[in-house]
Order: structure tokens, then sequence, then C-alpha cells
């Protein structure tokens, strides 16, 4: 038996544990940041949600009117009324709601360009939220995954570099405690996005069998890219399937360490993607992708956006 | 321009961003918790407080993609009949015609979300008439919106579960049925009342 030397925390006892883990907290949350990542996320966002935006608009009043899909006499019983609130609420006609909805790509414009970054964020995510909880009964996983990209573009300086803003306003770039705030934000949530989905996951037979992902191939509805070839592979269906539970399940606990995170951001890439090509949800898929930037460093963005210092100051 | 010194917080500063970090990661961890079923009573209550900053920021979501089990796609069935007798038919939603296909998934998510609230037809019938109150105001939103962008008077919904087939059925030489299921809904005049199945 070999004796190992307590650790400083132990030995220190309590309190030295409840420092320790302060000192943590502090250093994940309030240690200043790049904003560089965080940037990016808001390009990638706010162009997602421009072109959900101009899909709304397609069909504003069905969307949003008196007398669409959803009836706003009706959509108390798809949410939580009174806290989903919705600046469609005041509204009935069809030329209202085309025009909210037009207010609404206008900062999703706004924000992917950087231009008065911190009004176009909170009218973007003041826009999703109360498109999203006007009709509940159109949503799907690309709202929930634009809202958890959106809070943190509210709170972080998302326009500090690569955008407008910055370009007017010559400031230099500044490592921030809420740029680090934002990416923890987000980084976190989407953790949790991957847990619950993978938890759910378990209480079905069909992925424990390994046979759920065979489920999506086969339903017509979701269908863009026929894969029911593997109908003549079931191992490989098999395969799929495990893959995709496990790396949603293992996401919140392996995505921290430097050795294995590579590999979960390096997964997410082809079941997000295979998603979108084959199940007809491009934007989901995108959008879940866009959240795993949250992971990637400055320096890895540094390297492809700012690579001369020329090329910063023109960003900047 | 080279990169300014970054700038750190008072310790009062940091206790106050703690305290709205707490709030907000307890907005985002609670709501699955919470529901849908099978679900945490604890993660209920604990949320009730929680409740307007959930609703104001749009956390209340499950997570559950495609789970326990993915199921068989659904969409509704539509036959509107105009003043002059013309009928029209088509489905909800629309392959061919609801482009772009982030407008189909919408459409797509309206069928999908009615039907979990209806009962298969062969369902008892006090089950299937406990639901009525459940999918009868969905149904006849969808019925009223369906009226007005064909300019029709009378509309008869039917729900379409799509069959959903195992490998096996699909490889084999011989196939067997893969009939779809259909569940009426109904039929709806302009005027409002619906007359249930």
């Amino acid at each position: 038996m070999t004796a190992s030397s307590p650790s400083p925390s132990t030995a220190r006892g309590p309190r030295g544990w409840c420092a320790e883990w302060l000192a943590g907290w502090n250093a994940f949350w309030f240690t200043p940041a790049d904003p560089l990542p965080l940037a990016v996320i808001r390009i990638c966002t706010g162009a997602l949600l421009a072109w959900s935006a101009f899909v709304w608009l397609l069909d504003a009043p069905a969307f949003f009117g008196g007398d669409g899909w959803l009836r706003p006499a009706d959509v108390w019983r798809m949410n939580d009324q009174p806290w989903q609130w919705s600046w469609y609420f005041c509204i009935s006609t069809a030329a209202a709601a085309r025009l909210l909805t037009a207010g609404l790509l206008v900062a999703a414009v706004c924000l992917t360009l950087g231009l008065a970054t911190p009004l176009a964020a909170l009218v973007s995510l003041a826009g999703l939220v109360s498109a999203a909880n006007r009709t509940p009964l159109t949503t799907f996983g690309l709202d929930d995954t634009l809202g958890m990209l959106l809070v943190p573009l509210v709170v972080g300086p998302a326009g500090a570099v690569l955008s407008l803003d910055a370009l007017l306003g010559r400031r230099a770039p500044q490592p921030s405690v809420r740029a680090n705030i934002a990416l923890r934000l987000l980084q976190v949530h989407l953790c949790v996005v991957y847990f619950f989905s993978g938890c759910g996951k378990l209480l079905g037979a069909s992925w424990w069998e390994g046979t759920a992902l065979w489920g999506a191939i086969a339903n017509v509805q979701y269908r863009t890219l026929d894969l029911t070839g593997l109908a003549r592979h079931p191992l490989v269906v098999n395969a799929l399937t495990l893959a995709t539970l496990w790396w949603e399940v293992g996401y919140a606990a392996l995505v921290w360490p430097r050795l294995t995170r590579p590999l979960v951001l390096a997964m997410a890439a082809p079941v997000h993607l295979g998603i979108g090509l084959a199940m007809g949800m491009m934007e989901f898929g995108l959008a879940m992708l866009v959240a795993n930037l949250a992971f990637i460093p400055a320096d890895a963005y540094r390297a492809v956006f700012l690579r001369s210092s020329s090329t910063s100051e023109r960003l900047a | 321009m080279p990169p300014a010194a970054p700038t750190y917080w008072s310790p009062a500063a940091r206790v106050a961003a703690s305290l709205l970090i707490a709030c907000y990661l307890a907005a985002v961890v609670l709501p699955p918790l919470a529901g849908p079923p099978p679900a945490s009573e604890l993660a209920s209550r604990l949320l009730q407080p929680l409740r307007p900053l959930v609703g104001a920021v749009y956390l209340g979501h499950g997570y559950r993609f495609f789970a326990p089990d993915p199921g068989p796609g659904h969409s509704i069935r539509w036959t509107v009949e105009r003043a002059d007798g013309m009928r029209l038919s088509g489905s909800l939603p629309d392959r061919s015609a609801d482009w772009p296909r982030l407008l189909y998934h919408r459409r797509f998510m309206i069928a999908e979300k009615i039907a979990p609230l209806v009962p298969p037809a062969d369902a008892p019938a006090e089950v299937r008439r406990g639901a009525r109150a459940d999918w009868l105001p969905l149904a006849k939103g969808v019925a009223g919106q369906l009226l007005e962008r064909h300019a029709g008077e009378r509309v008869e919904l039917a729900l379409v579960e799509h069959y959903l087939p195992a490998p096996e059925e699909l490889t084999a030489v011989e196939k067997g049925p893969m009939d779809d299921i259909v569940t009426p809904l109904g039929a709806y005049a302009r005027a409002g009342e619906g007359r249930g199945p």
C-alpha cells in the first residue's frame, strides 16, 4: 500500500474546500475572456434567426394573426400563460403580423452584421420569444436552440469584434468578464440540453436496442435523404444509434477535459449534419453546431479570422 | 489596434452576478426535470417561483428530442368545400407545396403536436370523449385557417398516422400491408361550431 498525500483542500478541512470551490467558481465565471468566439456565434445565430424570420414572414398571418393555425384564445393550452408573453398578443391583423415579423427580420440582420448589436440582440431575443410563444403549435428544436444562443448574445459584448459597431467605433477588442459569462452560460446550457436529451432517450427501448435511428430513417414525413437501404445493414443502424445515444449522454462530462473535448466536438458535426441532411432539419442541426462553437478556444478563431495584425485592425 | 487590458470585477459585482447566474441556471435545469412525464414533483414545485423568468426568456423545454422512441410521422388530411360546391383536398404539411423546407417543418409540427392528444379510433368511447376537450380547440384553429386560405365554407379533417415499417418489412420479398391509420377529426363550418367524429 502506498501512502498518498492529502490534497490541500482536504488538509485544510471544510473551510479549505469551500475556499477552493469559491476560487474555482470565480475562475470559471469571472476570468476575462476574448469576445471573438461570441462574435462568431453572433454572426451564425443572427443568420439563422434571419432565415427563420424570413420563413415566418412568408406566412406570417397564419402563424401569428388572429385567424392563425392556433387561435390567440387557445395559446394558453400549449404554454405557460401569462408568463410566456408575446408582442403578437397585442395584434390581430395580417398586416400587423407581417410588420412585427419584419421587425424581427431586421433585428436579426443587424445582429448578424453587428450593427447596434446590444439593441439588435435584445430585439432578436424578444422577437424569437414572441414568435415562439404565440405559435407553440409550430415550434421545434430550432427555436429552443436559438433561444439558448440569443440569451448569451444579450449578456455578452457580442459586437465587440467582427462587427460594424467595432468598425465604426474603432475601439480595441478587450477581454471581458461579460464575454466569459456569456460563453459559460452557453456551454453549461448546451450540456444541460445534451444531458436531458440523452437521458430522455434512455427511457426508450429502441435506443437501448440500437434500432431507434431506423425510426427516424423510415419516417417519411421527416425524410429528405432516403437511407432505407440501411434496412439490410442492421448492425450499422445499431452502431449509429448507440453512438448517438452515448455521445449525448456523455457530452456534459466529456466536453470539459482537454483530452476528450476534440473528440466530443468532432462527433457533433456528423450527428447534427446527419440530422440536417437526412431528416430535413438543417437549420436545427446548424443551430446546435453553432452552440458547440462556444467550446472552441479563441485562439482557434483568431487563427482563422484575424491572421495578421492588419486584418485584425480591419475587423476590429 | 492592440488589444486593451482586461478588466476585472469587484467582489460585490461578482456576488450579484453569481446570484443572477445561479437563478438562470436553475431556470435552465429545472424545466426538463419538471416535464414532460416522467417528471419530478420536487422540480415542479421548485420551478414555480422561476416561471416568470422561464417564460420571459423561453426556457421551458424538456429537451427530449426523439425520445423516448422515435415514432411514426403524422399529417392532417383536409377537404375544403366552397360555397359553389367545389371541393379541394390536401395535406398538412404538403411536401410538394410547402417550401422552403423550414416552412414545411413548421407546418409538420402542427400535425405532430395535435397527434399525441388524439386517442386512436379504437380507444374506449370514454377516453375519446375525454380527449376531445384537448384536441378539438386546436383542430378548430386549423380548420379556421384552412377555410380562410382556401375561401371555403366547410372543411373535414382527419389525422393520418403514417405507417412506420420495420427493416425486415422493407427487405421482405412479399410485402405485407403498410396501411396508414386515419382518425377523423370532424367537420367544421366557417361560422364556427365543429361537429366531432
